[in-house]
């Protein structure tokens, strides 16, 4: 097996959104996903990277094969030390649209992903974790 | 990626534009400028958009083109969306991603057909 | 590789013992060296690792100097050792002289194979207990080809219970069955992308005969569906709008006007084929 387990990138760039989409894509496929699955988990990547970029300025993305229990999934972590999130709550409720497709968000990345968990302290900074588990075979 | 891969090309009289399979961002910003210069220029009646090769579509993608789409239609013309990919569609619904303005084609051939027969005011949500 | 002293003092012991009882010992130790496909350890009295081959390496990850003498829960994930798996599976050697499992253990990387485990009981002439053989075999291969099988099975009974129909050129129908949950949305939605995009069709009929009641959920499924399917630049006729589904959709204040529906499959059929082919005329 060469498939990479775990992993790191910076996010610095508007170009590294793009990369941030590829490295998601490739280890989304490589853990197993179909190819909607894999694109939901490419979009919500895309969409947080993208937050991080404009809000935070710069960050990281770590991701990492996940097991629990004979479940296996895949993870992403998207953190940065921007101004961090005053009303998580509120974030996670606001922006779920109906009108123009302005700026999906939280709410709409947490459709798409099974778990999505917000850290966020204001003032220091943001980590966001995505996750994906591959379905259980009956 | 050089924003020049994108290329506005005259069809009749039309737009056709051909996305890449992961545009970047500057890719996608220059999409909007060259789409309205070159309808300026040609005077066409619309302009087809076609994503059979885009394998993601996030926020920033979908506003440009839904700008875009109003512009055009400030500009007198139509735009059309063709080709989008099952995955896509799928993601896009599933965040609520919606295209405004936007007319929507299964491929080039139809959305070409859609043009030449005008039925104004079918533009989905 | 280097071996640690406590390790050669121990293997030149049993070279010893070997030599002294003749060369079937030493024949023996050959054999469980270059086994590949088993893992074949000693453990002592309480657990612990005695020895290593080059299988266990192999297949587990440790090298013999970094695990003889760890307990052999190292090879088990948490949630098992949390139960007390290696407590009880040792237990159990020890009443019947020998245990067998199959179940998924953990490599040194935290990567996880699925395996099949002997341990057999070691006594002594008088009967004492000497220690425990583990001959574990990694059974992953075998796993994932029946994991394909069943994923091959379910896509199997989705596509049953998700039927896709082409039923005329430009035209899909999904005659829907049963009742429509988010998973089976889902899969709706999937199939019937795919389809509408493989065979270019503009309209899909969705029929709803077959769906025993509607609720804002269902009807909240099925408009994302046609929204999915509008992306495409395909569009959706609603068949099988019964009497009673119609009263609960407009008292539960659902608002379907966006779709067009009809109230019968072939009432449907008709309108799909108007749309698509104009060479047809069917007779009302």
């Amino acid at each position: 097996m060469t498939e990479t387990l775990q992993g790191e990138m910076a996010i610095k760039t508007e170009g590294d959104i793009v990369l941030v989409r590829r490295t998601t894509r490739e280890v989304s496929s490589q853990t197993g996903f179909g190819i909607t699955d894999v694109t939901r988990i490419v979009t919500a990547s895309s969409e947080m990277a993208r937050n991080i970029f404009k809000y935070a300025g710069e960050g990281v993305m770590r991701w990492q094969r996940i097991q629990r229990g004979d479940r296996v999934g895949v993870e992403f972590q998207f953190e940065d030390h921007g101004p961090g999130i005053a009303d998580v709550q509120l974030a996670m409720q606001e922006g779920y649209t109906t009108g123009e497709g302005l700026g999906m968000g939280l709410p709409g990345a947490k459709r798409l992903v099974d778990e999505l968990e917000v850290k966020s302290v204001v003032g220091k900074g943001t980590t966001i974790t995505l996750r994906k588990w591959l379905k259980n075979l009956k | 990626m050089n924003p020049d891969n994108i290329s506005v090309i005259k069809v009749r009289d039309l737009l056709m534009v051909t996305m890449p399979p992961d545009p970047d961002d500057p890719t996608i910003s220059a999409l909007q400028e060259k789409v309205l210069n070159s309808m300026e220029k040609y005077e066409a009646k619309g302009v087809v958009l076609d994503i059979s090769a885009v394998e993601t579509l996030d926020s920033f993608f979908a506003r440009t083109v839904s700008e875009t789409a109003q512009m055009v239609t400030l500009m007198g013309g139509r735009t059309i969306i063709s080709g989008m990919q099952p995955a896509v569609a799928v993601a896009a619904t599933e965040i609520g991603l919606t295209l405004g303005n936007v007319e929507t084609a299964l491929n080039v051939d139809r959305a070409l057909d859609m043009v030449n027969k005008p039925k104004p005011g079918t533009s989905h949500d | 590789m280097k071996k640690s002293t406590k390790q050669s003092s121990a293997k030149a012991r049993e070279q010893a013992d070997a030599s002294q009882l003749g060369s079937s010992e030493g024949m023996l130790q050959m054999l469980v060296e270059q086994l590949k496909e088993y893992a074949i350890i000693l453990l002592d009295k309480d657990g612990r690792v005695l020895t290593w081959n080059a299988a266990a390496e192999r297949l587990k990850g440790w090298k013999a100097q970094e695990i003889i003498g760890q307990h052999f829960s190292r090879f088990y994930p948490p949630e098992d050792n949390e139960k007390g798996k290696t407590e009880m599976e040792l237990k159990q050697a020890l009443e019947k002289g020998r245990f067998e499992d199959e179940g998924w253990r953990m490599r040194k990387d935290g990567t996880r194979f699925w395996a099949n485990v002997i341990i057999t009981t070691l006594r002594d002439e008088q009967g004492n207990l000497r220690g425990f053989g583990k001959i574990t075999r990694d059974l992953s291969d075998r796993r994932q080809a029946e994991d394909k099988i069943k994923r091959q099975a379910q896509e199997i009974l989705e596509m049953a219970t998700v039927p896709v129909v082409q039923v005329w050129e430009g035209i899909v129908l999904v005659p829907i069955i049963g009742t429509l949950d988010s998973q089976r949305t889902q899969q709706l939605m999937e199939r019937l992308l795919q389809r509408v995009t493989e065979t270019s069709s503009p309209v899909a009929l969705l029929d709803i005969t077959g769906v025993p009641a509607v609720d804002s959920q269902t009807a909240q499924h099925l408009i994302e569906t046609v929204s999915a399917v509008r992306l495409l630049g395909a569009d959706v006729i609603i068949t099988g709008i019964r009497p009673p589904i119609a009263q609960t959709l407009v008292h539960l204040g659902i608002d379907l006007n966006n779709v067009t529906t009809r109230s019968s499959l072939t009432a449907g059929l008709r309108m799909a084929l108007s749309m698509v082919d104009k060479n047809v005329v069917v007779k009302a």
